[in-house]
């Protein structure tokens, strides 16, 4: 969807997009950064905040299939885009492979980073459905996790790959 | 992270972005956003006006010219330019230097040309660029002009892209028979550079260009000319690059000092240049 | 024997079969009942919490590291639509008293607020505060908030703070020194004419840096005038002292004040000290009459909260025999706490814990210093004032091993305290309640493959890498025996440790566990439901553990919290208490129903049965309901609630405080770690190519929990090692005030972890557990060794800083006798080298 006019700059917009398969309309200041356009506009809480350089990924979320940083991103940008969160992982009820694979092996401590750690590693499957230890390390180099380092998480998403999670 | 006020536009044309660009005073052009949002969220810089390069596409195209030369727009992502086709078959190191750069999600966003036009001295594309000789096509309200890597980057945070301009296109002359290789120390694996590298080797002189030891990359000019003709055996290069992180002088600050930087700048020179000429033989 | 119809239910043989559960849910890895939510996104961190009309915070900050505040004008704030309202520190100093102050005279009369009165001391003190109807705005109003400021000569050294003509930060005070001490053990002089060598050590350097949690600081505030009081929902790691020191601050009783905390992203340690903030957030909430959150961000926790304790380690002298054995050490220690004390000086005594390290030393002297410095106040860091000694004695054992050319797994195996001399105590009285060092480093170099080194260090060599091995040995003292806090001010009315848990069967038969610690990812929910199904013969579904902590509602004691290595003593001490407490309240129950005494039963399958004759069981349900909603007729002196709190309290004694002599902790767990490096010949940068860490914590109570914990600690011990840094400059601006610069190891960073572990039951705990959480930064440790010891061929250059960026390591390779030059060795034979 194309969200572009030619007109002059405005300092708030109407935003138009579809979260976790919902639509929305609002308007948001310009200034206004996506992650806290999710988290305190539409109450998404799951997509934590870390830093304020762009480095720990705890924000991630996927834009149109894609893995971003939404604290990189205004929320003016997302305009006419498809966004999914960590809450919008589940199918039908039941927890994404990725989920139970991150409970099944302790890839979590705190949870803070967990979240985004989810969508990156998401992204990394959604592309590369037999990653290798090395491609799964790459793929989560955005993401800092101050609690587990690294170890578990990494054996969840190879898991979550070979379809070993519990049921 | 919580930024001034700001406007914000999303124009549909090219012209149009460089009429906003040129109609407002402090605008700045907004490509993938993963540094200049950084610098707003901060408020060390807080443009009046931001225009949105979002809606055009004319901007994201990845090209092969006629005359065998790779044309890269100015808002072709990291993540493009590690799957195009056509950087793999013209200039692989773009591509093998784009996956070393930050982390999946600022490389699905960030921009060859907000790499450039940010020129921090730590980016991994300016350096390469200059070894590649590359131009870049700038679009103002008069029409294009094109400028020479040397003349495009102008210091720290500075190109040759004035107020109302726009960078659409950076274009990397054909790669002949040319080798290319880029060497850094960053800070952990994939991380912030140190300092880095980068050589191309055609059979003439090699083109060697270091990062992060000034405000634009620097040519290692005496020791390209050092290598000129002859062969380029370790021993040889290495007596090249003698020399030549004293010519520099590069900042000191929290990550290295002046001297380590000197001396990387010599030893990465070195297995750039000669990674790039066992790329080449 | 007939079982009442009029109460019993009988559950079925048959069904009995298939219900029983497992016994033994402890010691094995049950599913996390924390990560459902979590996965979710549905965790409740504090930043989630909203209230209508809320106003957000946003702190004015001091650009300056010292001056003093001229004026403070906030009209032009107060004009700008959408502001509700600001804090001055002239206001926080008529309406709240300064912090209570644990030192002793100087540091005793350091006055410190919510908000700089007076004087700024380092850069992003708190000024003034702002509240708006949103983030941005709160931060648009702070900019327009007018400070005037002289500036004021800084020091950022915690030596140079010590000399005669630096500037002083607390003039009520009198100079920068906060607290010192002197510390004699065994008989030291002896020892130095007993030794045959003594090395001495010029200088070494313990860096400032932090665990930093992913999620920063905050608080949601709410103030309610009727009733007087503040409710905060929060991420304090520790409100029974966090409201210690706030609520004589504001001038009101203890329980004004509600701490309320769900999921915290991460502390270790680094939230314990956030007082100043919250008495800013509660004065702001009481004077707008209106809901207040303030979100630190990472700039503003990097440059202003909690960073561990530097510590500067001056003159070390250790006496050796011939062999190896060493006697001893002395050293004087310089530790810098920053700007203010806060949690300090007990950093000052906490080493102690482990004063020999894992060595059979008997004569130590350190002389203690601490100051402060124009740098961001310091607060406990995962292995807390410990992690700096044991690095000492680390690197004692190393430079000690390389200049009497000794091997260091032969030097620390010569010095260890053995397994057969446990429980083993210390010159100082400190009582190390069990383990085998030895053992655990033999299994961690049979996991890097230790006796193959020397083919690696070849191959390594043929890259132009150097490659070196390095062990770090520590312990992790858990279950403080807070009477040490009288070692260094005896006026303090503090000793001894407790924790609370509370356990109920309730009307439907739900188990229902609260916790009076504050989890911040270490599993408490999951371990304590091991603990109580296998008393009460359920499993760990049946029981409810209530996530996080609300002060008005989870009983806790005056130690409470998440801190300091303890949970698996103190915390599942007190739920095993508890639900032994409500486990024969069950059986009392069910006697009277049942027409037996409660010998006669036992607690299996969900339900109170006879031993005799399985059939005749109670469903937990059904005591539940008897006792709750069907209580006519039950004896008159029946004394049972079904609601049964228990405090767990080890046995500790105040320690001596002449003689500084005491058990100061009550068990001691044990990392053993060995790290294999791989240095650039050319560029000093190097990476770790194999790492083992063998971990002995005693009984393990759910082993991937454990695990967990030692690849974090060991991940933020490698970070630390490598490029973890709070360096400043001349200005005392810090120069790596966010993730940007302060690189924390990332995934690709990170090399494959090793474990090992044996378990050595604590002789002391209530499960023969011990507390592991903090680890005792053996990671670092070991690191610094493996340099040394790659580089060795050189020129034997010594590791004397804690933190080796790539930088370092090459000025270490490109002159390697500056360093070599800190270290002598005098021979008894009066020679020296």
């Amino acid at each position: 969807m194309e969200a572009g006019t030619n007109g002059a700059p405005t300092s708030s917009r109407v935003v138009h997009v579809e979260v976790n398969g919902e639509r929305h309309e609002r308007e948001v200041d310009a200034r206004r950064l996506l992650v806290h356009f999710l988290r305190d506009e539409l109450d998404l809480t799951g997509t934590h905040v870390g830093c304020d350089t762009g480095n720990c990924g705890a924000c991630t979320v996927h834009l149109d299939g894609e893995a971003v940083k939404s604290c990189m991103l205004l929320a003016v940008q997302a305009d006419g885009t498809t966004i999914t969160t960590v809450e919008g992982l589940e199918e039908d009820g039941r927890l994404h492979p990725l989920q139970q694979a991150f409970s099944d092996h302790h890839a979590l401590q705190c949870g803070y980073c967990t979240p985004g750690m989810l969508m990156s590693a998401k992204y990394l499957l959604d592309n590369n459905p037999e990653p290798t230890e090395a491609e799964i390390r790459k793929a989560l180099q955005g993401n800092i996790c101050r609690c587990t380092g690294y170890v578990n998480i990494i054996e969840a998403v190879a898991a979550a790959a070979k379809g070993e999670v519990s049921a | 992270m919580l930024l001034r006020e700001v406007a914000y536009a999303r124009p549909r044309t090219l012209e149009a972005a460089v009429r906003l660009l040129g109609e407002h005073e402090d605008a700045r052009a907004l490509a993938g956003g993963q540094s200049l949002t950084n610098a707003m969220k901060q408020r060390v810089g807080s443009p009046a006006v931001l225009v949105d390069l979002a809606e055009l596409a004319e901007l994201r195209r990845i090209d092969r010219a006629a005359d065998g030369s790779l044309e890269l727009g100015a808002m072709a992502t990291y993540a493009q330019i590690v799957l195009s086709p056509e950087v793999s078959s013209t200039h692989p190191i773009l591509a093998e230097v784009a996956h070393q750069i930050a982390d999946v999600q600022v490389r699905n966003r960030g921009t060859i040309g907000g790499n450039v036009c940010w020129n921090d001295p730590t980016n991994h594309f300016p350096p390469l660029l200059a070894a590649l000789e590359a131009r870049m096509t700038i679009t103002g309200p008069n029409g294009e002009r094109e400028v020479g890597y040397d003349e495009f980057f102008v210091g720290v945070f500075m190109t040759a892209a004035g107020p109302g301009e726009l960078l659409t296109k950076i274009t990397v002359p054909a790669p002949g028979a040319c080798g290319s290789a880029f060497a850094s120390v960053p800070i952990g694996k994939d991380g912030t550079c140190i300092v880095n590298a980068a050589a191309c080797v055609d059979g003439g002189a090699p083109r060697i260009a270091i990062g992060c030891v000034a405000g634009v990359p620097e040519r290692a000019t005496g020791m390209e000319q050092a290598l000129a003709g002859g062969d380029l055996s370790p021993e040889r290069v290495r007596e090249a690059a003698r020399g030549l992180g004293q010519a520099l002088d590069p900042p000191s600050d929290v990550h290295a000092s002046a001297e380590y930087r000197r001396h990387l700048a010599e030893v990465l020179a070195v297995r750039a240049t000669l990674q790039a000429a066992g790329r080449a033989a | 024997m007939s079982v009442p119809e009029l109460r019993a239910t009988i559950v079925a043989p048959e069904e009995q079969e298939t219900e029983v559960p497992q016994r033994g849910f402890v010691g094995q890895n049950v599913p996390r009942k924390e990560d459902k939510r979590l996965v979710q996104g549905q965790g409740v961190f504090f930043d989630d919490v909203k209230r209508h009309g809320m106003g957000y915070i946003h702190f004015v900050r001091s650009p300056y590291a010292h001056a003093k505040i001229v004026s403070v004008d906030v009209s032009q704030a107060l004009e700008l639509d959408g502001v509700y309202g600001t804090l001055t520190g002239d206001e926080v100093a008529i309406l709240t008293d300064p912090f209570f102050e644990l030192s002793t005279p100087p540091g005793a009369h350091i006055q410190d607020y919510a908000l700089a009165v007076g004087r700024v001391r380092f850069v992003g003190e708190p000024v003034a505060a702002v509240v708006a109807a949103s983030r941005e705005l709160a931060r648009d109003a702070s900019e327009l908030v007018e400070v005037e400021y002289e500036p004021l000569e800084v020091v950022v050294d915690g030596e140079r703070a010590l000399e005669e003509d630096a500037p002083v930060l607390h003039e009520e005070a009198g100079s920068n020194v906060v607290w010192s001490g002197s510390f004699d053990w065994g008989d030291y002089d002896a020892a130095l004419e007993e030794a045959d060598r003594v090395v001495r050590i010029e200088r070494l350097h313990f860096h400032r840096f932090s665990s930093t949690p992913l999620e920063c600081s905050g608080a949601l505030v709410e103030y309610n005038r009727g009733t007087g009081q503040w409710t905060m929902h929060c991420n304090h790691q520790m409100p029974g002292i966090g409201a210690i020191w706030m609520a004589p601050s504001l001038r009101v009783g203890l329980d004004k004040l509600r701490f309320v905390t769900q999921d915290i992203g991460g502390a270790f340690g680094n939230k314990i000290c956030l007082h100043p903030y919250f008495v800013a957030c509660c004065l702001l909430a009481r004077k707008l009459n209106r809901a207040v959150q303030w979100t630190e961000w990472r700039t503003d926790q990097h440059q202003a909260n909690a960073h561990g304790n530097e510590r500067t380690f001056l003159d070390i002298e250790v006496p050796v025999r011939a062999d190896g054995t060493m006697l001893g050490f002395s050293v004087r220690a310089i530790d810098d706490c920053g700007a203010f004390p806060r949690y300090e000086p007990l950093g000052a005594i906490i080493w102690a814990q482990v004063t020999p390290g894992c060595y059979r030393w008997r004569n130590i002297r350190v002389d203690f210093t601490q100051v402060c410095t124009n740098k961001s106040p310091v607060s406990p860091n995962r292995g807390y004032s410990r992690m700096q000694h044991l690095w000492l004695t680390e690197r004692i054992v190393d430079i000690v091993a390389q200049q009497l050319e000794l091997d260091p797994v032969e030097v620390r195996k010569r010095n260890y305290v053995r397994s057969d001399e446990m429980p083993y105590e210390t010159p100082n009285g400190c009582i190390y309640d069990s383990g085998d060092y030895a053992r655990c480093l033999d299994i961690a170099l049979e996991l890097i493959g230790y006796d193959s080194l020397e083919e690696k260090r070849k191959e390594a060599e043929s890259r132009r890498k150097l490659l070196g091995v390095g062990i770090g040995s520590t312990l992790d003292s858990g279950t403080n025996n807070f009477g040490q806090s009288q070692l260094v001010n005896p006026e303090l009315q503090f000793s001894g440790n407790n924790e609370v848990a509370t356990v109920k069967l309730d009307i439907f038969g739900e188990i229902v566990v609260t916790l009076g610690t504050v989890p911040q990812g270490q599993g408490h929910e999951t371990t304590a439901a091991q603990v109580v199904c296998d008393i009460l013969g359920c499993t760990p579904d049946d029981v409810n553990v209530r996530p996080g902590h609300d002060t008005y509602w989870n009983s806790h004691a005056g130690f409470s919290g998440t801190y300091a290595s303890q949970f698996a003593v103190t915390g599942l001490g007190a739920v095993k208490g508890a639900t032994e407490k409500l486990a024969a309240e069950m059986k009392k129950l069910g006697s009277v129903v049942l027409g037996c005494t409660p010998d006669d039963l036992e607690l299996a399958g969900g339900t109170v049965r006879m031993r005799e004759n399985a059939e005749a069981a109670l469903p937990f349900m059904a005591l539940g309901a008897i006792l709750n909603a069907n209580n006519a007729g039950l004896p008159e002196d029946l004394d049972v609630t079904l609601n049964c709190r228990y405090v767990y309290r080890p046995q500790f004694e105040v320690p001596d405080l002449e003689r500084k002599f005491g058990n100061l902790t009550l068990t001691y767990a044990t990392q053993i770690h060995a790290c294999v490096v791989e240095v650039d010949r050319e560029t000093g940068a190097y990476e770790i190519v194999d790492y083992a860490a063998v971990d002995d914590c005693g009984n393990r109570i759910h082993p991937q929990i454990v695990e967990g914990q030692v690849h974090g600690a060991t991940a933020q011990a490698l970070g630390a090692a490598t490029h973890e840094t709070f360096p400043y400059d001349e200005d005392g601006n810090l120069l790596t005030p966010n993730f940007y610069d302060y690189h924390v190891p990332h995934a690709m960073d990170m090399p494959p972890l090793k474990n090992g572990f044996i378990e050595s039951p604590s002789p002391f705990s209530p499960l023969g557990a011990k507390g592991m959480g903090e680890g005792g930064g053996a990671g670092i440790h070991a690191t610094c060794a493996a340099i040394q010891d790659a580089l060795a061929p050189l020129g034997q250059p010594v590791v004397y800083d804690s933190c080796n960026p790539y930088n370092r390591v090459w000025e270490l390779m490109r002159d390697p006798a500056a360093s070599a030059s800190l270290v002598t060795v005098e021979s008894r034979d009066g020679s020296r080298s």
